[in-house]
C-alpha cells in the first residue's frame, strides 16, 4: 500500500509506475490547474470583480472622476451608525461567548443528549425566517409577552422587537449554536488526562475551564468569534427585520442607499467600511495565530 | 440510581427553559400560520383554519414564488456539482500551486461581507439583461455556494484510496473511465450532502434574490420578506414553516456532515 493522498508526505510520484502513465510534473500541475479553472474563472466573474468595482465605485463619481465625497458623505451621515454596528457585533460576540462556554463546558463534562440535539435547531434556519419569527416572538403583543405576562401575572411589557436590545437576542440566538458546535468539538478533543489531573489535586470545574480547558483551545475559540464577528456585521435581513428604525446597521443603510436614493457611492464606500473593520480583525486574528504557534514551538 | 426531587425539579426547569429559548420564537410562526383571526389579548388565535395555507398553494403568487426558488435552487446545485467535480478532483489528486490560497479563496463569499458583492453584481446584472431574470439569481448562488460543494467533495475525493484508481489504471482503464467507474461512485455520500448544503443554502438566501430579481420575479423569501414586513403575518409564516421544514429533516440525514466551516455560510 502507498501512502494514502491526503497524508501531507504524499508524492504526486508514487503515481508514475501506473500504466500509461506518462505524465510529466509540469503536465500533471497543468491538467490540475485545467481541472480547477472552470470554477475559477465563476469565482473571478462573479466575486471578484463584482468585489473589485465596489472599491471602484465608492470612490468615483457618476462621471467617473476620482472623489472622496462618498467617504465624507458616509462619515457626515452614518458615523452614529457605525459605531452602532460595532457595538451591536461586540455585545454579540461576547455574550455568544459566555453562552457557548457555558454549554460546551456542561456538555464537555456530562451527556445529556436533549441539550446536545436542541441545542443545534437554528443552526440551519435561514437568517431571514428567525428575523420574521423574533418579529413575532419579542413583538409588544408577541408570544413571549403572552407567556410572560400571564407567568408574572402583569398586565403589560414592553415589546423588543424594535429595539436594540431584541436585535442583539436574535443575533445571540442565531450564531450561539454555530460558536457552540466549534468550541464544544475543541473541547471534546481535549484528553481527559489532562482535566481529570487538575480535578483529582482539588481544582474545582470552574477553575479546570477557566484555566485549563480554554487555554488549550484558544485558536478554536477565535475561530469561532471571528466567524460570529463577520456573520454579525455582515447579516442584513436580521437587523433589517428585528432592529429599530434608528439607529441603523450598516447593511441596512447600505440597503436603502441603493433602494431609495439609487446611491451606488455612497452604498459601495459603506461597504469599504465593513471590508475594512472585517480586514482588520483578520489581521489581529492572523498575529494571533502565528504567535499561538510560536508559542507552541519555543 | 435514586435521583432526589431538587435534582428532577431543576431538571424539568432547565428542560422548559431550552423549550421556551428554542422552540419559543417557532410557536408563533406555527400558531400565526394557522389563525384566521388572532386580537390582542387573547394568547392563542380566536379562529384557527387552513385558509391561508390553501392561499399559499392555490394562489398563483405564492406558489410561483414557492416554484421559482426550488428551480433555482436545483439548478444552482446543478451548477455547482459540474463546476466542483472537477475542480475538487483537481484540488484532491493534483499538486495546484497556491492550493491552500485557492481553497480559502472559495470560502470568501461566504467569509466576508456579502452585500456589496451582491449590489455590484445586480447593477452589472441588469446593464446585460441579468436582473429581474432568474438565471441572474442562479449565477450569484452557484458563486457563493461554490464553496460547499468545492470543500466537501474535495474533502471526499482525498478520502478515497488512490490505490482503488491505480488498480483500476493498471487493469487497463482509461483515466475518464477510471474516475466515472470508480471515483465518482464512491464519492455518492460526499457529492449528496454537498448538493444538500448548496440546495438549503439557495432556498433561503435573500439578498442576492432581492437585489438581483426585484422588482420583477420574487423567490420564497422575497415574498415572504414582503409579507412580513406588509403585516401580512399569515402567508409569511406559512411561507417559513415551508422554508423550515426541510432545513430540519436535512439536518437529521447529514448529522455528521455538520462541520463548522460548512455551517458558516449557511444562513445568510
Amino acid at each position: 500500500m502507498g501512502i494514502p493522498s491526503y497524508l501531507p508526505g504524499w508524492d504526486p510520484h508514487l503515481l508514475g509506475n501506473i500504466r500509461g502513465d506518462s505524465m510529466d510534473e509540469r503536465e500533471k500541475s497543468t491538467v490540475g490547474f485545467l481541472l480547477i479553472l472552470p470554477a475559477l474563472t465563476i469565482l473571478a466573474v462573479l466575486y471578484i470583480y463584482p468585489l473589485v468595482r465596489s472599491i471602484a465605485v465608492s470612490f468615483t463619481t457618476d462621471e467617473g472622476v476620482l472623489t472622496f465625497a462618498n467617504y465624507k458623505k458616509v462619515f457626515d451621515l452614518y458615523l452614529k451608525d457605525i459605531l452602532y454596528t460595532l457595538f451591536i457585533t461586540a455585545i454579540t460576540v461576547g455574550i455568544t461567548f459566555v453562552i457557548s462556554i457555558i454549554i460546551s463546558s456542561y456538555l464537555r463534562f456530562k451527556e445529556w443528549k436533549f441539550l446536545d440535539y436542541m441545542y443545534r435547531l437554528p443552526l440551519f434556519i435561514p437568517f431571514l425566517i428567525v428575523g420574521h419569527a423574533m418579529r413575532i416572538f419579542l413583538a409588544p403583543h408577541g408570544t413571549l409577552n403572552s407567556l410572560l405576562t400571564r407567568l408574572l401575572g402583569m398586565k403589560e411589557l414592553p415589546g423588543l422587537s424594535g429595539s436594540w436590545v431584541g436585535l442583539v437576542i436574535t443575533f445571540v440566538w442565531v450564531m450561539t449554536p454555530f460558536s457552540t458546535l466549534i468550541i464544544l468539538g475543541a473541547f471534546r478533543a481535549l484528553d481527559d488526562s489532562y482535566i481529570e489531573a487538575a480535578i483529582n489535586l482539588g481544582s474545582s470545574k470552574w477553575k479546570v475551564i477557566k484555566d485549563i480547558m480554554i487555554p488549550l483551545t484558544r485558536p478554536s475559540i477565535m475561530v469561532a468569534l471571528v466567524l460570529t464577528f463577520v456573520r454579525t456585521i455582515s447579516s442584513l435581513t436580521i437587523p433589517l427585520m428585528v432592529g429599530p428604525n434608528k439607529p441603523n446597521m450598516i447593511t441596512v443603510d447600505m440597503m436603502f442607499r441603493v433602494n431609495y436614493f439609487r446611491d451606488w457611492g455612497v452604498a459601495n464606500a459603506l461597504g469599504v467600511i465593513s471590508y475594512l473593520i472585517v480586514l482588520g480583525l483578520a489581521v489581529y486574528y492572523l498575529k494571533f495565530m502565528m504567535a499561538e504557534r510560536g508559542g507552541l514551538k519555543a | 440510581m435514586k435521583m432526589n426531587p431538587w435534582r428532577v425539579t431543576l431538571r424539568v426547569i432547565a428542560i422548559l427553559l431550552i423549550l421556551v429559548i428554542l422552540i419559543g420564537p417557532l410557536v408563533g410562526v406555527v400558531l400565526w400560520s394557522f389563525a384566521e383571526r388572532w386580537y390582542w389579548p387573547s394568547p392563542i388565535p380566536q379562529d384557527f383554519g387552513l385558509r391561508f395555507w390553501k392561499q399559499v398553494f392555490s394562489q398563483g403568487r405564492v406558489l410561483d414564488s414557492i416554484l421559482l426558488s426550488l428551480t433555482i435552487a436545483i439548478i444552482t446545485v446543478g451548477f455547482s456539482l459540474a463546476l466542483a467535480i472537477p475542480a475538487a478532483y483537481g484540488f484532491a489528486r493534483y499538486r495546484i500551486p497556491l492550493e491552500r490560497i485557492l481553497l480559502v479563496l472559495f470560502l470568501m463569499p461566504q467569509a466576508f461581507p456579502q452585500l456589496p458583492i451582491f449590489i455590484n453584481l445586480a447593477s452589472t446584472f441588469s446593464k446585460i439583461g441579468l436582473g429581474g431574470n432568474m438565471w441572474g439569481i442562479i449565477l450569484a448562488h452557484t458563486m457563493a455556494s461554490l464553496v460547499f460543494s468545492v470543500w466537501i467533495v474535495t474533502a471526499t475525493f482525498k478520502a478515497i484510496p488512490v490505490e482503488l484508481e491505480q488498480v483500476a489504471r493498471n487493469l487497463g482503464a482509461s483515466r475518464f473511465r477510471t474516475f466515472l467507474t470508480i471515483t465518482l461512485p464512491l464519492a455518492v455520500p460526499g457529492l449528496i450532502a454537498s448538493s444538500i448544503f448548496v440546495f438549503l443554502w439557495s432556498m433561503g438566501e435573500f439578498t442576492a434574490a432581492f437585489f438581483i430579481g426585484a422588482p420583477f420575479i420574487q423567490t420564497a423569501t422575497v415574498l415572504m420578506y414582503t409579507a412580513s414586513m406588509g403585516y401580512n403575518l399569515q402567508i409569511a409564516s406559512a411561507i417559513a414553516i415551508l422554508l423550515i421544514i426541510p432545513s430540519i429533516i436535512f439536518m437529521v440525514i447529514i448529522e455528521r456532515y455538520l462541520k463548522a466551516e460548512y455551517i458558516a455560510g449557511l444562513g445568510g
